[in-house]
């Protein structure tokens, strides 16, 4: 336990300071991936300036997980791999909670789930709510409650059917 | 996770910990109207070197706890290798999650979106009785406690007998 990497504490620093205290908005609830426009000739050139200013309800993306950017500051390759990581996470099973036993609380939240809520299944059958771990997911590709990695698991799903 | 639920879940966590005290620290607000800003009092835990003392410090949450970690900076002087000499906490549970690029087996030791208040300070209590001297905060700390250990522990023990004055 215990190891320091002082390089990304101080990074973090500075990506307040850019993020200010504002949250973004949650990815997915507001945007699907066929509305999710990712224009590759407005951002090269920008992404290694100074960011302009942006307004408050852009839609912020991660293409590293301690980095914000709206659309328009990321590079072509940030694009393409967000826009296959939201393509993955579409891929995941989602329901309506049914009242199950074995699956009572979302362990992001804490809070227990009500019939009818919307939750995604992973492939390691760990379930959660759609809104909670999708936000998640944008910035770590691995379940929270066993560090499966997601990505492998769908692969060997695939491979498997 | 809007503003709203990063504080439901931290008031939860409040109300859990007043509930049913964990043994080792106890945790409240720095300030009642700041959900987002906490004191711990950690008890320096039995049989290691920091027995005896009690180590105040503070937890910063940001608003999108629980997808970002919080901070920790320790208020009571400590002497440690994974403690930076200004108080500030270094260990990974605590570090942004990994990029998946890097590998996977990093992720587990990296912030997860259930860590909790509980979860933080049992890993912050077992690194103080367990240093890691891999990639050290403070390095003078760390080489001492590799070199010369008698100085290392004298200086925690220093540590120690200041924190109970601090008490008193
Ligand atoms: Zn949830
Ligand atoms: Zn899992």
């Amino acid at each position: 336990m215990g190891n320091c990497l002082q390089g990304l504490t101080s990074s973090n620093d500075g990506v307040s300071l850019l993020r200010g205290s504002e949250t973004p908005p949650p990815l997915l609830e507001s945007q699907s991936s066929s509305d999710l426009q990712l224009h590759a000739s407005s951002s090269s050139g920008m992404a290694f300036g100074p960011p302009p200013p942006y307004e408050e309800s852009m839609p912020m993306y991660h293409p590293t997980p301690n980095v914000s950017r709206p659309a328009s500051q990321l590079t072509e390759e940030e694009q393409v791999k967000i826009a296959k990581r939201i393509g993955l996470i579409q891929h995941l099973p989602t329901g309506t909670y049914d009242g199950c036993k074995k699956n009572r609380e979302c362990v992001i939240c804490m809070v227990e789930f009500m019939v009818g809520d919307a939750v995604r299944y992973l492939p390691c059958m760990h379930t959660y709510h759609v809104e909670c771990i999708d936000d998640w997911l944008m910035r770590s590709f691995t379940c929270p409650s066993c560090m499966e990695p997601v990505e492998s698991a769908l692969l060997s799903t695939y491979e498997a059917n | 996770m809007s503003e709203l639920q990063s504080a439901l879940l931290l008031r939860k966590q409040l109300a859990e910990l007043n509930k049913n005290p964990v043994e080792g620290f106890s945790a409240g607000l720095i300030d009642d109207s700041d959900i987002y800003r906490w004191e711990v009092l950690l008890i320096g835990p039995p049989d290691t070197l920091y027995e005896g003392g009690f180590f105040k410090a503070h937890i910063y949450f940001p608003k999108e706890y629980p997808l970002r970690p919080p901070k920790m900076k320790f208020i009571t002087e400590i002497w440690h290798p994974n403690i930076e000499k200004n108080g500030d906490v270094c260990i990974s549970i605590l570090h942004e999650p990994g990029d998946d690029k890097w590998g996977y087996e990093k992720a587990c030791e990296r912030w997860l979106p259930i860590h909790t208040v509980e979860t933080i300070m049992i890993s912050v209590i077992s690194m103080l009785a367990d240093p890691n001297d891999q990639s050290p905060a403070n390095v003078d700390a760390a080489k001492e406690w590799r070199e010369n250990f008698p100085e290392f522990k004298r200086k925690v023990a220093r540590c120690v007998r200041r924190s109970q004055e601090e008490m008193l």
